[in-house]
């Protein structure tokens, strides 16, 4: 399924003016399966997670793929600091 | 930016470094001297944790990580894994100056060259054999809180052994839209958090919008932490020390006590000097009297006023206090340097005023026993001392100049390869802040230029019988309304024959005139002086001695050099007490009357015709004790008239010359002698040339304030091209 899906390349630092455009770019593909890439991301504010988590939700409730790859273990380590995991930011349980 | 309160904030905790960069290296210091008792290594243990902890708040993670490895070797002697030798302590030193350029690069907003970051940091690491651990769980995944797992004495690393119940404090904290807007970001204080103990961290998405709604700018989720800790509440409040207001928030204690440690929170009474030594001091068997508050507080020492847990700071800072108690610390109060840089000119203008008022009273020609003047004196004697009173609020130690300048010593005889012992005297003397801003420059320079060109080699110093280890001496003091700083060295001395051959060489003075030792020394400061020949990696950066003069004349200060062959050389810098203030000497030049520093006028002396000689057309020479110096008109130089044609009963200025030369202005009349209030003239009219500022006279009037020099120095050149021309 996550061939046909379109990919979107998360920014570097994924702060306060990250988010804004983060949210524009993730709803216009409202609705469809898409693969969040955060192979470059390497900073996660809450602003940026705010939208991770909300896209994550609406994906959810459209019933519709959403998943975030390539996380860095940096990146990871903070959402663990946030008390998340990267399951939370994806709509539905990861296959692996 | 200024009204950003996250700026201020920040701009706050850069201070709080500079004052705990100086207690650790004065603690650093006091461990060279054979003082490693707990006490001092704690001093430097806490001031490396009190920076990290602020770091951390503001998210400058590179002063993090080298704060983090930097204290953790500082804990291996702390609790005595570790002997702190010589070696380990110029290490420390070392890691001082390189915790300083973090520092100073994270305020400037600057990056640094990683190269001396990375060489001392694996220095530190081959200290401990590699048992740093990292601290940000940014970077790592290592949840390990890590101050506590390598610190035996904390108490938190016990709770789990005791056995008990652990105690915690539960945190609830929901971020608003102005949290984010003001640069604040929750994962760091969620960072933050995990200093305490072991956390539970939950985060709260009850409140979540779907994507279409969310305003990704406002708080939309929250987060539950549980903490197991022995911390208290106000010192995890403290986290939240700068988001005060701009989140939900609610901190509350669970769980039971340890056996150790009763719960401060229980027994805490805000304000009570004792509080924070007591329990510390019942728990611990050791001689340290608080392990526990300090290296576990993440957040800054609070800079700001504005506390959000007033609470907390009673019981936190005493047991600071009594440390700084120790060390002779006095209380102070932070101010913004605006507001006194307010009173020194309203103190300014209330001399103006005092001076105009002396003037009407002499006018109105009140007879001196009067209750009148008998008043005015005293109002004169109250407005002198609110003045001194004023500038001492300005002065400061140049302990902090002084310090800067060991860093400046240990680095440069590093690289020349000398044992350079340095040695400080009169840290406490006082000058006004804006000049020991400006003498960082040229005393750095002057420090570079004793241990580079002063002191012998080591080899050369053994040769000549003297100790291996040379030295370099700083020293200031208060001398006759000025400050004298002194670099000393206890090398060679200047080698003048050298000197001079090189100056001929130049072409900076005549082959073959005779000299005195004196005027030799002096052609240090000539501009060209120090080039090619002299550069080496150290004092060569392209800046002479001639640049070092002008800087300290530029605060009116004069440099001067004695030197002894064989015993050292003496550099004396001596500086005026303020920028603000100035004794002068009122005169009137072609109707104009004008204020000369008193400090360059050497003497002053009537005209004579027969002490007076012509020198071809236009220069005239005066007489003054079998030596001639040339008169210059100060009214014609200043282009307020055309050249007299006698001068006799004028009355004349000697002006001293920074290379010993002298030259007499002339003026009409000598009128009085006072101190004025110096008023810049710079910000509206640029450099003038010969003219140093300006100043209001007691009648109102304005009078400008010469500078001598420049003015001697611009007619000089003048009157060389006017020969020229004639020449030609």
């Amino acid at each position: 399924m996550s061939d046909a899906s379109l990919r979107l390349s998360l920014p570097e630092r994924l702060d306060l003016p990250a988010a804004a455009p983060l949210r524009e770019a993730v709803l216009e593909h409202a609705g469809k399966p898409l693969v969040l890439d955060a192979s470059a991301c390497e900073s996660l504010g809450t602003p940026g997670l705010q939208v991770l988590l909300a896209a994550a939700k609406s994906w959810r409730e459209a019933n519709t793929d959403l998943s975030v790859e390539g996380m860095s273990e940096a990146c990871e380590a903070q959402l663990a600091i946030f008390g998340l995991t990267p399951q939370d930011l994806c709509s539905k349980e990861l296959a692996e | 930016m200024s009204n950003d309160p996250m700026a201020e904030i920040r701009a706050s905790f850069f201070i709080e470094c500079e004052e705990l960069l100086e207690s650790l290296q004065d603690g650093l210091t006091a461990m060279d001297d054979g003082d490693t008792d707990s006490e001092t290594i704690n001093v430097c243990f806490r001031a490396v944790h009190s920076i990290k902890g602020g770091a951390g708040a503001f998210g400058l993670e590179e002063l993090v990580r080298f704060a983090h490895r930097f204290e953790t070797v500082m804990d291996e002697i702390r609790n005595g894994r570790l002997e702190p030798t010589r070696d380990t302590i110029a290490l420390f030193f070392r890691g001082a100056d390189v915790l300083y350029d973090i520092v100073r690069a994270s305020r400037d907003g600057e990056t640094l060259d990683q190269s001396t970051t990375e060489a001392v940091l694996s220095d530190l690491e081959a200290l401990v054999g590699g048992r740093i651990e990292e601290e940000e769980a940014e970077e790592e995944i290592d949840f390990a809180p890590m101050t506590l797992s390598l610190d035996p004495l904390d108490a938190e690393g016990d709770d789990e052994a005791a056995g008990e119940a652990p105690p915690g404090v539960h945190v609830r904290f929901h971020p608003a839209a102005e949290l984010f807007s003001s640069g604040n970001e929750p994962r760091h204080m969620l960072a933050a958090l995990r200093d305490f103990g072991e956390i539970q961290t939950t985060c709260d998405l009850s409140r979540l919008p779907a994507l279409a709604d969310l305003v990704p700018e406002e708080g939309a989720i929250g987060w539950d932490v549980q903490i197991t800790t022995t911390a208290r509440k106000e010192e995890v409040s403290e986290v939240f020390e700068f988001v005060d207001g701009l989140c939900e928030l609610s901190i509350e204690v669970s769980g039971s006590p340890a056996a150790g440690l009763p719960d401060l929170d229980s027994i805490v009474i805000p304000g009570t000097v004792d509080d924070a030594d007591s329990p510390a001091s019942a728990a611990a068997e050791e001689s340290e009297p608080d392990p526990e508050p300090e290296p576990v507080a993440p957040a800054p020492e609070p800079p700001a006023a504005r506390a959000q847990a007033p609470e907390a700071k009673p019981a936190a800072t005493p047991a600071k206090e009594g440390k700084q108690a120790a060390s002779g610390a006095k209380a102070t109060v932070r101010v913004d340097l605006d507001r006194i840089e307010r009173l020194v000119n309203l103190v300014g203008e209330l001399v103006i005023n005092q001076a105009m008022l002396s003037q009407s009273v002499a006018e109105a020609g009140i007879p001196a026993n009067s209750t009148v003047a008998s008043g005015l004196e005293e109002f004169l004697q109250l407005t002198r001392d609110i003045q001194e009173s004023v500038m001492m609020i300005r002065a400061q130690p140049v302990k902090s100049l002084f310090q800067r300048m060991s860093r400046i010593v240990r680095e440069s005889s590093a690289m020349v390869g000398k044992s350079v012992r340095f040695i400080t005297d009169g840290e406490q003397t006082e000058i006004d802040k804006t000049v020991i801003e400006r003498l960082a420059d040229p005393l750095t320079h002057m420090v570079r230029n004793a241990v580079d060109h002063g002191l012998e080699t080591t080899e050369g110093r053994i040769a000549a019988g003297k100790p291996a280890d040379g030295v370099v001496t700083l020293s200031a003091a208060h001398k006759s309304g000025r400050v004298v700083l002194e670099i000393k060295d206890d090398g060679g001395g200047i080698n003048r024959e050298a000197v001079k051959a090189k100056a001929e060489e130049k072409g900076l003075i005549a082959p073959g005139v005779p000299m005195s030792d004196q005027e030799i020394d002096n052609l240090l400061f000539l501009p060209g002086f120090s080039t090619a020949k002299e550069v080496s990696d150290l004092s060569g950066r392209g800046v002479g001695m001639d640049v070092v003069r002008s800087s300290i004349q530029a605060l009116g200060g004069r440099v001067t050099i004695t030197s002894e062959p064989g015993v050292g050389t003496t550099f004396s810098i001596s500086l005026p007490l303020t920028l603000a203030v100035l004794d002068g000497m009122v005169v009137e030049a072609g109707g104009e009357i004008l204020v000369v520093p008193l400090g360059s006028i050497s003497e002053t002396l009537t005209l004579q015709a027969s002490d007076m000689e012509q020198l071809g057309a236009g220069t005239q020479l005066v007489r003054i004790r079998e030596e001639f110096v040339p008169i210059l008109d100060m009214a014609v130089q200043l282009g307020f008239r055309t050249p007299l044609d006698s001068y006799e009963g004028s009355s004349v200025l000697l002006i001293a010359m920074e290379d010993n030369t002298r030259s007499a202005l002339v003026v009409d009349r000598i009128v009085e002698q006072r101190q004025v209030v110096i008023k810049g003239l710079q910000e509206s009219y640029g450099r003038v040339p010969g003219i140093a500022a300006a100043t209001i006279l007691g009648n109102g009037r304005i009078a400008l304030i010469l500078d001598p020099a420049d003015l001697i120095a611009s007619a000089g050149s003048s009157r060389t091209m006017q020969t020229f021309d004639l020449a030609g």
